[in-house]
């Protein structure tokens, strides 16, 4: 089922085109990367399937809803997770957790906390410690524990692996792929083309706002990052 | 709705875990405690004070053998200003007006200061009340928890997340409001208590009411104002840089700039000239104290042709007491009419000082409060009427003694010697036609009139603010 879907998809920031037509979509139970250098427009594309910036032209889609038309209904079906996995620091993660699910009136009770914070392995000790104490990796295990909860259908992430060590991204990438198994609909923005090839069924490569190619997995074979790389590279 | 509980609900959990906040909240709460306990003992033991002045006053002048009645006249008496009982929380005015009028015969003198207590109220610092804390102090504390509400969240870049989660920028901003809201009314549980002390010395329960509602009213413009200027910048030292000027300017620059200007705009007579001029209309009312006075020639005319006498002796009414009893009527009609041009002055200046709190709420707020607690100009006034309708009234019920009890031959050998000084003197139970004071505090009406277009001014603040906080609270995005 198409879950997120661009549609000649327009974007104008600061009176210059940020998208400039572009076109894909995410199925569900996918990982799609959106790879691409800095100002290429990748986190502009997150930010209109959200609701925060309005397509000049075009349209986005989520879940079949037109976004502009009903920003609260398409809001409701996503979990954002920013690349900073901004959380408040003078909360543990269990306050934290349980604030933003009031906030996002999804009703859950202590196991289901604790489940989600053990499915993302983040140590029990540290459950009750403030975030300002967390590593990176820690705080962006308790974002990820949040969008367990939240149980939404589509999960947008933005730079998620930046600043985490290669275990903490091996880590996380096996949570993704585990959501993705169970029917979420996963759009990653990211420049860590190793890291997109290993998880996304599919890349699409931005560029000055512009789709300029994309890439599929097979059953048998994974996307080859070398090929991925040297597109990134030629289209930069 | 739910949701502006649940924020507000994080917003006061921040705050309990702020060292800053936190801290600034305690200094504030120990600054209004001290204020408050200090004030209401300042007060009530000036109150207690004067009131046993005015009881002094009365017995002394009661307790004076027979004498003559114009000596009486210029004995005089005292009468003391007892502060409302609401001055425990806005003294106002009352440290910087007179608080006694010493009443004699031909002259309305000004107010007098009682001695001061301590050499410390010489400094000429102001007495830091309840009223000027919450007025000055308060919104700074507003400020200091509530300037990161909105600006905070943007910075720590959780501003994109919270609404991705389908809270909207109406419910965010709400949810702040009301954390701040319920800040605010703890920050004035010393105001209650105050008040509440002060209803059962004799307060109106209403006025109390009131005062805290205007208090309140004042204390959530400052938090809207604090909202908005957070949801509109991006940076938190930005939003505390602005509301901090924002503070300086409405609070301390501006009510001192615009009392200079009204000073300046709308001047008063300074004293030496109106008393120059003063003393030139007296002249022409004649002096009271002379029966040949050609002022008084046309009285003495008709009270000879009144009573078909050849001379003033034969007049059966004393023709000196008569002429005091005229002269003090002449001279008081010009001294009220200066005293009077003297009020509209002052009160012009006041409204006028007034009308600046469209530019500040500080200074609306200023007179709502004063105006409240009875200890505004125009109590002040009150007192000083007052005073003087006891003063002429007794002063006439003494010349009319002096008219009815005295014979004209008896008061004219009054020096000749002793035995004649002892005739020329009247019972000593005349002196009771005095009366005994109280300045009882105005009526409420009365004071909601004052206060009423200052309070239409803080209204008026307030819709505005609530309409900035809707328009930021709709511009607020990512």
């Amino acid at each position: 089922m198409m879950m997120l879907q661009a549609d000649s998809l327009h974007i104008k920031r600061a009176n210059r085109a940020a998208l400039n037509g572009i076109n894909f979509h995410v199925n569900s139970g996918e990982i799609y990367a959106l790879l691409g250098g800095n100002g290429a427009g990748k986190s502009t594309t997150l930010l209109s399937f959200l609701g925060f910036l309005k397509p000049s032209q075009g349209q986005v889609r989520v879940k079949g809803i037109e976004v502009k038309s009903n920003i609260a209904a398409a809001r409701k079906v996503m979990t954002y997770l920013p690349e900073s996995a901004s959380l408040y620091d003078h909360m543990n993660a269990y306050e934290n957790l349980k604030y933003f699910l009031q906030l996002a009136k999804r009703h859950v009770t202590e196991s289901d906390i604790q489940h989600a914070l053990n499915r993302v392995s983040l140590n029990q000790d540290s459950w009750k410690i403030k975030l300002r104490d967390y590593s990176k990796g820690m705080r962006q295990k308790v974002a990820i524990a949040l969008s367990i909860l939240r149980d939404t259908d589509i999960l947008l992430l933005d730079e998620p692996t930046s600043g985490l060590d290669p275990a903490a991204i091996d880590e996380f990438h096996a949570l993704i792929r585990d959501l993705a198994n169970n029917g979420k609909a996963i759009l990653m923005v990211t420049h860590d083309v190793y890291g997109a090839c290993q998880v996304a069924e599919r890349i699409g490569l931005l560029r000055d706002g512009q789709l300029v190619g994309e890439f599929s997995s097979h059953s048998d074979a994974p996307i080859d990052p070398q090929i991925v790389h040297s597109a990134f590279l030629r289209n930069k | 709705m739910k949701e502006i509980v649940y924020i507000a609900v994080g917003e006061l959990r921040y705050w309990l875990r702020s060292h800053l906040a936190l801290g600034g909240s305690l200094v504030f709460l120990m600054l209004i405690s001290i204020t408050s306990i200090l004030t209401t003992g300042h007060i009530n033991a000036e109150n207690n004070a004067r009131v046993q002045q005015q009881k002094n006053a009365e017995d002394t002048f009661l307790t004076q053998p027979d004498r003559h009645p114009h000596r009486m006249v210029h004995y005089g008496h005292y009468v003391f200003r007892s502060p409302p009982p609401l001055a425990t929380f806005d003294p106002g005015l009352d440290a910087i007006t007179g608080q006694s009028i010493f009443l004699e015969g031909h002259r309305q003198n000004t107010a007098m200061f009682a001695e001061s207590g301590a050499s410390a109220d010489l400094g000429g610092l102001s007495w830091l009340s309840p009223a000027l804390v919450y007025q000055i102090f308060a919104p700074l504390i507003i400020i200091l928890l509530g300037h990161g509400a909105i600006a905070r969240e943007r910075e720590a870049a959780l501003l994109t997340p919270i609404l991705s989660l389908g809270v909207s920028g109406y419910s965010l901003v709400l949810g702040k409001a009301l954390a701040l809201l319920i800040f605010i009314i703890i920050i004035m549980i010393p105001l209650m208590v105050t008040c509440t002390i002060a209803v059962f010395k004799g307060a109106d329960p209403i006025a109390a009411g009131l005062l805290f509602c205007v208090y309140l009213l004042y204390l959530i413009v400052w938090g809207i104002m604090t909202l908005c200027v957070s949801s509109i910048l991006h940076k938190r030292s930005t939003v505390l840089a602005v509301l901090s000027s924002c503070w300086f300017i409405f609070n301390l620059a501006l009510p001192s700039l615009a009392v200079n200007f009204v000073t300046y705009t709308t001047p008063l007579s300074g004293k030496i000239e109106t008393d120059l001029t003063l003393l030139a209309d007296l002249h022409k009312v004649g002096d009271g104290h002379n029966i040949n006075d050609p002022a008084f020639g046309q009285l003495r005319e008709q009270l000879l042709k009144k009573y078909n006498a050849q001379s003033l002796a034969d007049l059966p009414v004393n023709f000196r007491g008569i002429v005091a009893i005229e002269g003090e009527r002449k001279l008081t009609n010009v001294l009220n009419s200066y005293a009077a041009r003297r009020m509209a002055g002052e009160t012009q200046q006041s409204q006028q000082l007034a009308n600046y709190g469209w530019l500040t709420p500080t200074l609306a707020i200023t007179f709502i409060s004063r105006s409240i607690a009875g200890t505004d100009l125009a109590n002040y006034h009150r007192f000083q009427k007052e005073a003087e309708a006891l003063r002429f009234s007794f002063v006439q019920k003494l010349n009319h003694a002096h008219a009815e009890q005295l014979s004209y031959s008896d008061d004219i050998q009054r020096n000749k010697d002793e035995a004649s000084g002892l005739k020329a003197r009247i019972n000593a139970s005349n002196w009771k036609s005095l009366g005994s004071y109280h300045f009882k505090k105005s009526i409420l009406s009365d004071r909601v009139k004052s206060a009423f277009y200052s309070f239409n001014i803080l209204l008026t603040w307030f819709f505005e603010m609530c309409i900035m906080l809707f328009l930021c609270a709709r511009g607020i995005n990512s």
